[in-house]
């Protein structure tokens, strides 16, 4: 029963580029309902990490297990199935350029179900709606949408086929304050409305500090904290300390309901 | 075995309709979903929802449930749900608040042919329009480093021709020296039969000298260079590099136009040169193969056959096919749009229109030098 919570398992992750090892140990797990924030200086190797988990790139040591899957063991059909059941959001969309916005978000569903029109495209217009955007979203093409719009366009694409778990690279970076504050709701609701478990790489300490469960710290090729973000605040390393700083003069300290 | 029934069932309670969902609701479902539905033929309003049999829901299963309560006629956000779980529930409301927002996709209507064909036609003017603007800004441009040396940038024409001339060498040379050996074959085959073999060495010459060495280098350096530009320039389109060049103060023309224009027009007609003698030596391979004549017949004729009028008409082709190559290829690149589909359009349609233009460029030349008696 407690296996069937885990959703993820990262165990051990080793990564070497030639004699710079971005990652020397890297382990933690993830619960299904959880929406956890991995976190980190530049050039900690969290996207990297993030790539290693969805099979873009390989570890150069170490295990991921994903939905019970190994994911770097696994044969091509049972990868296949894994990618089914979870969705990703690249940091500025990814979206597939020659397509509008209805069809990106179509793709993924039409690749693995047969569905009639009036079927399919309802169900469209659903994830458009569920990633708020308006419904006259889907007729644009991606290089008419801003880049909030197309960080929506890229997360209904990603809800396409109900997945397990989302992974989000960076969803607030570039974007407006108030617009970075919309999208810790829709992360909140994900988790808590459709029950999809959450994974975001992101600097935003308004994210942090409002509507995340967890917070994982990565530094120094490993691990450094791993727990609510209330404990990870109090942690005496120097890097944590400055983190918050900024936070803590502000006068916010630590805010663990979620967001307003 | 009622397959159908697996799915959903329909009851009466209360005087109700009942919609009652049985198994996994979930998106990979939905194909088997939407035919159990569309077996269940309701006889009027569906007012309720029951959960009892329902062993997983998400939002796709929700909204076929929902839809086809909406098609009877009901409202869905009123009606009741019995027997869901908390989360059911939510999911559920989710998709009920939003079904207004979900209407059938409107059908694209593709337009038709002749819609089509006028829309590529004033695209195409439109493009000549602009390409015209273009070069009245870089003759104004070249006019400017005419007028002040100085603001010619020695490196940056040095690396540009390094690139589409030195470079380009070795593939020019190879196929120019393979047209040669298939002209020869071709010219050969005709004049053996009339005991006129040594006029392959004449065909050969003037064909290469006045056409051929011209068009096949230009195709090449069309689709190497020019390509090479227009994929180049857009891409420094797209990461802002020629929005940096401009903030710092220094002219886009001066520092990307001007240096590949004039390394272009300055290597064609060397290159030109190598295709005209690589012709040449491919046609004496196979003239000795196939007619028996030496080389030193060859050269020898050559001498005589080969006119320096023909020469120089070919080697004055050259910077003009290399001007308008440039124009074209620089002009689609800094044309080029901020999607990723855009590279690959303009570079294919810079290699199409160089191609074409060459072509009407040379045939201008052939009617002007007719007339002129060249």
């Amino acid at each position: 029963m407690a296996d069937l919570d885990t959703i993820l398992e990262v165990d051990g992750i080793v990564t070497r580029f030639g004699e710079q090892a971005v990652h020397d140990g890297v382990s933690f797990s993830l619960k299904r309902g959880e929406l956890v924030a991995l976190i980190g200086g530049s050039g900690t190797g969290k996207s990297v990490l993030l790539r290693e988990i969805v099979g873009l790139q390989r570890p150069t040591g170490g295990a991921i297990r994903l939905l019970g899957t190994d994911v770097w063991s696994a044969s091509a059909e049972e990868l296949a199935a894994v990618r089914r059941r979870f969705g990703m959001m690249f940091q500025d969309g990814a979206l597939f350029s020659s397509l509008d916005v209805a069809h990106n978000v179509a793709t993924p569903i039409i690749e693995q179900l047969d569905l009639p029109p009036d079927v399919l495209w309802p169900l469209v217009q659903l994830r458009i709606a569920l990633a708020q955007l308006p419904p006259e979203a889907g007729a644009k093409m991606p290089s008419e949408l801003s880049g909030g719009m197309r960080k929506r366009a890229a997360i209904a694409r990603a809800l396409a086929l109900e997945p397990e778990i989302i992974f989000l690279d960076e969803p607030g970076s570039g974007l407006d304050p108030i617009t970075a504050r919309a999208f810790d709701k829709l992360m909140r609701f994900l988790v808590d409305d459709l029950g999809i478990t959450v994974l975001v790489v992101t600097h935003d300490l308004d994210t942090l500090l409002t509507v995340t469960d967890r917070v994982i710290v990565l530094a120094k090729g490993k691990v450094l904290a791993d727990g609510p973000v209330g404990e990870v605040m109090d942690i005496t390393d120097p890097w944590v300390q400055q983190y918050f700083s900024i936070r803590t003069m502000v006068g916010g300290g630590a805010n663990n309901s979620n967001g307003t | 075995m009622n397959a159908a029934e697996d799915w959903a069932r329909l009851e009466q309670r209360d005087g109700r309709a009942t919609l009652c969902l049985e198994g996994s609701w979930r998106v990979t479902s939905l194909p088997a979903l939407d035919a159990a539905l569309d077996a269940l033929k309701p006889s009027g309003r569906i007012d309720a929802l029951d959960g009892a049999g329902l062993e997983a829901l998400d939002t796709a299963g929700a909204l076929a449930a929902l839809r086809f309560i909406q098609s009877t006629g009901a409202d869905p956000a009123a009606a009741a749900r019995e027997n869901f779980g908390a989360k059911h529930l939510r999911i559920l409301e989710v998709v009920a608040s939003r079904l207004d927002d979900v209407v059938a996709a409107k059908e694209t209507r593709r337009p038709g042919l002749f819609a089509t064909f006028g829309r590529h036609a004033a695209d195409i003017a439109g493009l000549l329009v602009g390409h015209l603007n273009f070069l009245g800004l870089t003759a104004a441009g070249l006019g400017q480093v005419l007028l002040n040396p100085r603001r010619l940038r020695i490196k940056e024409l040095a690396a540009q021709f390094e690139q589409v001339g030195i470079n380009a060498i070795p593939v020019v040379a190879l196929v120019t020296f393979l047209i040669g050996v298939v002209f020869a074959y071709l010219l050969g085959l005709q004049a053996e039969k009339y005991g006129a073999s040594i006029f392959v060495v004449d065909g050969v010459a003037l064909g290469m000298a006045r056409e051929f060495s011209p068009i096949i280098v230009a195709v090449i350096v069309a689709g190497r260079s020019g390509a090479a530009f227009t994929a180049q320039l857009g891409t420094m389109r797209l990461t802002e590099e020629t929005d940096a060049i401009r903030v710092l103060g220094l002219s886009p023309m001066d520092v990307l136009v001007i240096p590949r224009l004039l390394a272009l027009m300055v290597a064609l007609p060397l290159l030109v040169f190598v295709g005209n003698v690589m012709g040449n030596v491919g046609a004496m391979f196979m003239a000795d193969t196939m007619l028996g004549i030496t080389p030193t017949t060859y050269v020898e004729r050559l001498q005589t056959a080969l006119r320096a009028r023909h020469f120089v008409v070919g080697i004055v082709k050259a910077p003009v096919f290399a001007f308008f190559i440039s124009i074209i290829a620089i002009r689609m690149g800094m044309t080029v749009s901020r999607d990723t589909r855009s590279i690959g359009v303009n570079t294919t349609s810079t290699v199409v229109q160089s191609i074409v233009s060459v072509i009407l460029l040379d045939a201008v030349f052939a009617v002007v030098l007719q007339k002129l008696g060249i």
